[in-house]
Order: structure tokens, then sequence, then C-alpha cells
């Protein structure tokens, strides 16, 4: 099946980018990858017909802010001696991954009793902009207003936080 | 799926994929003489092969050889390759898929199937530009950063900054154009302009949203990268910014990706604000009734037209000083002669047209073909107004670029949306 083959195209990528934010020593190599998995997600979102999520994740994790972040390493310049010397590295990873061998069985566990229910076709209509902006409007909309309200004053304090400082100097 | 399917999809995808490829070679020579008009000047007119100037159009050429064959240079203290060779990838790729959802005719009925005429089927339209335009300033940063240079580090944060900031006003001006016209699908926000308004005015978005419009076309500018909003290349402070350390053709991939751009820029606006492929009052069902006199028409017209335009070349296309057996006259003769062959098979066409049943599958084909010229003339003469804006006005400098963008586009938008959405609800 071909969804199934990009399926496992974007699954494997979006651990792939995962992995390389961790492991790469250069923060602008980390970025970029994170960016590879931002994209990957987007791609599984669309293959689960979630059209708005999958432009949504695209402009505004994989645009935005990934870019903002891009656009901080490039400013702060920073150079490779810049770097912490980390000579545990290998130890620390494998530690990890030492730690994280329950839960990923326990994961694989879980994932394994899900019933296996054959794919079914959703309406057409599924996850267009109409149908998420009409439930999000008349089922779920006090939730959206306060999110709404903290977003703005998250956006209040930044402008406020960053304001101060450039006083105090 | 049948044969037609198939042929269909490939036929959208090619025009999708290879328009704005051909459309980098108009828009180069379009920028060249345009300077020269402009300038009062004449511009590339040197380059030929055995005579034949092609009016500039072989400048192109001899610049693609000298750009292929150059050599290909990637400093010794370039550390990061991979993203020094990504970045011109990034800004070209990304320019040439905006262009994907762009519908360049109404959806073509052949045999009762409908074929959409976009090149990505998906109905996303506007978002997806938006998300590409975002993903091209990694092009940028990435060249300005990886150039490991001062002028390129200068000109990728200029660019980055000014593409962000620029992005707001243009999706602010966005929504107030999603709320008139009530879809994000640009196949049919096209459709929504064919109709008129009062019964004589067409409903383009310049006319319902003209602020929208002056906003929309300015942030466009600044997202390609293009005077008055140049900062990124600005030549007299920074050299050439962010593609100062690229070469042969890396460069040229840079260039082509400003010039792709630039066309899916221009095909955004006529799209969003121009009707689109939509002949003004003349909406795809009235085509389509009317295409038989339409063609009859255009076989009379063309010809007219041709007659002139033969004349115009034969004066102009001269040596200003007398020669014997001169070559330009012997050029012209020719040019002449290719435009006059153009137009017969086009009369042949047309003629075909006249001759078939009406309400069949090649009326379409021919609504179909009519409304793809509209688009591309569309296009073109928006590609001119972005060639006369680069040579009238001088560069901003960079904080009346910022107090622009933030102080001036910004609040004008919101206050659009505003009254737009009262107008709406209060019609509603």
């Amino acid at each position: 099946m071909f969804s199934e083959g990009l399926f496992y195209a974007f699954s494997v990528l979006a651990v792939l980018g995962a992995l390389g934010l961790v492991l790469f020593r250069h923060p602008m190599r980390g970025a970029m990858s994170l960016v590879v998995t931002m994209i990957s997600l987007a791609g599984l979102y669309s293959l689960l017909s979630a059209k708005l999520i999958f432009v949504l994740q695209l402009i505004v994790y994989a645009g935005a802010i990934m870019s903002l972040i891009i656009f901080i390493i490039m400013f702060l310049n920073i150079q490779d001696n810049d770097l912490p010397v980390e000579e545990k590295r290998f130890a620390y990873t494998a530690g990890g991954i030492v730690v994280l061998i329950p839960v990923v069985y326990f994961l694989i566990k879980i994932a394994g009793t899900i019933p296996g229910v054959e794919a079914t076709i959703v309406g057409s209509g599924f996850g267009g902009i109409k149908e998420v902006g009409l439930v999000l409007f008349q089922d779920w909309l006090l939730p959206f207003e306060i999110v709404s309200l903290l977003l703005l004053v998250t956006l209040v304090g930044a402008v406020v936080l960053a304001g101060k400082r450039r006083v105090g100097k | 799926m049948s044969l037609l399917d198939i042929l269909m999809i490939a036929i959208r995808v090619a025009f999708s994929a290879f328009v704005p490829l051909c459309f980098i070679a108009v828009c180069v020579w379009m920028e060249r003489r345009g300077a020269g008009f402009i300038q009062d000047r004449s511009g590339p007119n040197r380059a030929n092969i055995f005579g034949f100037r092609a009016a500039g159009l072989v400048q192109n050429l001899a610049d693609a050889a000298k750009l292929i064959f150059k050599e290909d240079i990637i400093s010794a203290h370039i550390k990061h390759k991979f993203f020094f060779v990504l970045a011109p990838i990034i800004v070209f790729f990304t320019a040439v898929v905006s262009f994907g959802v762009v519908p360049f005719a109404d959806t073509l009925v052949i045999n009762g199937k409908s074929y959409i005429m976009q090149g990505i089927p998906i109905d996303i339209g506007i978002l997806w530009f938006l998300a590409l335009a975002g993903f091209s300033v990694y092009g940028i940063i990435l060249a300005g950063w990886s150039s490991t240079n001062k002028y390129g580090i200068l000109g990728g944060l200029r660019s980055a900054a000014q593409v962000i900031s620029y992005e707001i006003p243009m999706g602010l001006a966005i929504v107030s154009l999603l709320i008139v016209y009530g879809t994000v699908n640009l196949n049919e926000i096209a459709r929504f302009q064919g109709e008129l308004l009062f019964g004589f005015i067409p409903m383009w978005g310049a006319i319902l949203q003209p602020l929208a419009l002056v906003i929309f076309v300015v942030a466009a500018f600044a997202e390609t990268n293009r005077t008055p909003f140049d900062l990124a290349e600005g030549e007299s402070e920074i050299v050439a910014g962010f593609h100062v350390e690229y070469s042969a053709m890396k460069f040229a991939v840079f260039f082509m990706g400003e010039y792709v751009a630039l066309f899916v820029s221009s095909a955004m606006i006529v799209t969003l604000f121009f009707g689109g492929y939509q002949i003004p009052f003349l909406a795809t069902k009235t085509l389509i009734t009317i295409a038989k006199p339409l063609a009859f028409v255009l076989m009379i017209g063309l010809p007219v037209g041709m007659y002139y335009f033969a004349g115009w070349i034969r004066r102009s296309n001269i040596s200003h000083y007398p020669r014997e057996n001169d070559p330009r006259a012997f050029e012209a003769k020719w040019y002449i002669r290719c435009f006059w062959g153009l137009i017969v098979i086009v009369e042949l066409l047309l003629l075909a047209i006249l001759l078939c049943q009406s309400g069949g599958d090649t009326i379409n084909i021919f609504v179909a073909l009519l409304q793809v010229c509209t688009f591309l003339v569309k296009v073109t003469m928006m590609l001119f107004v972005y060639i006369w804006v680069r040579w009238t006005l001088p560069r901003f400098r960079y904080d009346q670029l910022q107090k622009l963008g933030w102080q001036m586009l910004l609040p004008l938008a919101l206050l659009n949306i505003f009254i737009t959405s009262a107008v709406v609800v209060a019609l509603s």
C-alpha cells in the first residue's frame, strides 16, 4: 500500500530527526534535524486526513517557531570551542537507553493490545478547515477562549520582560 | 484510472513545474529590457546566434552557458559544507513547489468527468503558500550562516528578520480576504471573482478589498526580497548579502529561485485580487456558451493584430545608419515569417473549433486554453509591475523597513479585518 509506505517513511524520518537533535554536537545541526522531525509529523497528520493540522504544523512549528530558533542560533554565532566538552557522552547515552528499556517495553505492550480494527474511511469533510472551525466555536468555545487568553497573557508578559531589561541598562 | 486521467495528471503537474521555470527566462529578459527602457537605453542587444538576437533573449542563453561552465568554488573556510550546498536547493525547491496550488484554469470537464487544473490537488490553497514562504527563510539563513562571512551573515540576518516580520501583515491581509471569500481554496476564490457586483463590476479582490491589496502587495515585495526591500542583497552596503560566497551554478540556483518566487507571488496576487484565470465579465459558463462567436472574433482579430505587429517589427528592427544588405532587416523578415507561421497554426485550430459540434469537450478544452492564456497574460503584467517598481524606487533604510512593517501595515491590516468583518456581518 502506498500510504503504508509513506507512513513508514515519515515515521523513520521523524525518529531519525529526533535522534539527530540529541546526538549532533553543533546546535544548528540539531535544530535542522528537529525541522525534519516537524515536517515528518506534518506528513503523518496528513495521512490521518487532518488537513488543517497538517498545514498548521507546517506554518507554525516547521515554519515560524523553528526559523526563529535557527535565527537565534545564527545570531549567537556559536563556534566549536564554545561548546562544552562532553567526555562521558556515550556513557550517559547508554545509561539513558538502559533506563528507557522498561518504558519502551511497556509502550510496545500497550501498542500490542490495541484491537486491530481495519481502517475505516472517515467522511470527506473530516479535518477540513470548516469542520474544525465549527467544532471549535460551537462545542469547545470556552476552552478555546481560555487558551487564547493564556496566550495573550504570555505575549504581554514577554513584551514587558523584554522592555524591562532595556530600561535597566 | 483511464489513459485520459493519467494524461491530465501529467499535464497539470508538468504545467505547474515547467511554466515557472520557463518564466525565469521571461523574467530575466523583462528585467533587463525593462531596466533599459526605464533608464532610456537599449539593454542587452548584442548576443546573437547567426545574427538572430531575439530582442535580447539570446543573452539569457549566453548567461546560462557562462554560469554552467564557471568553476564551482567552495572556499576552504566554509566548515558546514552540507548546509552551504543545501541552502540554494531549499530556496529554489520551495519557490517551485509553492506554485503547485495555484489554479491556472477552471475545472475542466471531459467526458462528464471533471479535472482540477492545479499542480497539487489539495484544497488548503493559500495556507500552503504561506507555509512554503516560511520555509524559504531557511535557505537564506543557512546560506548567510554557513558562508562564514560577515557580509553573508548580515545579509542573512536582515533577510530573515524582514521575511519573518512581513509574514504577519501578509497573513492578516489574507484573513480579511478569507472573510470575504469564505474559503481558502484558490480555485473557489477565482470562481467567486468571476461573478459581477451590481451586475456590471467584476467582483475582483482588488475592488472588494483595496486595503488588503496594498498590504499584500507591499508584503509580497518584502517576501521576495525585491527593491525597495532588497536590503538582504544591498550591493552598495554588504556586497551581495547572503549569496556573496556562492559561485557558478549554486549562485544561478539562488538567482533562479528568486525569479521563480517572483513569478509565484505575481500568480498569487493575480489569483487573490485580479480574478485569477477569469476573463473580466466572462465567467466560465458564459464563456462556454459564447465560445464559437469568440473563436470567430479571434480568427479575424489575430491577423489584424499580427499585421500591425509585423509593421512594428519592420520599423523598429533596423540599423540606425545606412548599411548595404542590412542584417537587421533580414533578421526582421525572418521574425515576421515565424510569427505568421504561428498565427496560421492558431487560425487552423480556431477553424477546427468553429467546425466542431457545440457543447462538446472541444469547447471545454478551448475555454480552458483561453483561461490559461488569460492567467499568463495577467501574471506577466504583474511581473512588469515588479520590474517597474524595482527600477523606479530607491532602497529603504533598515529601520524604515521595520517601522513600515510593524507600525503601518500591521495596524492597517488589523483595522481592515475589523471593518471587513463588520460589513460582512451587517450584509449577511
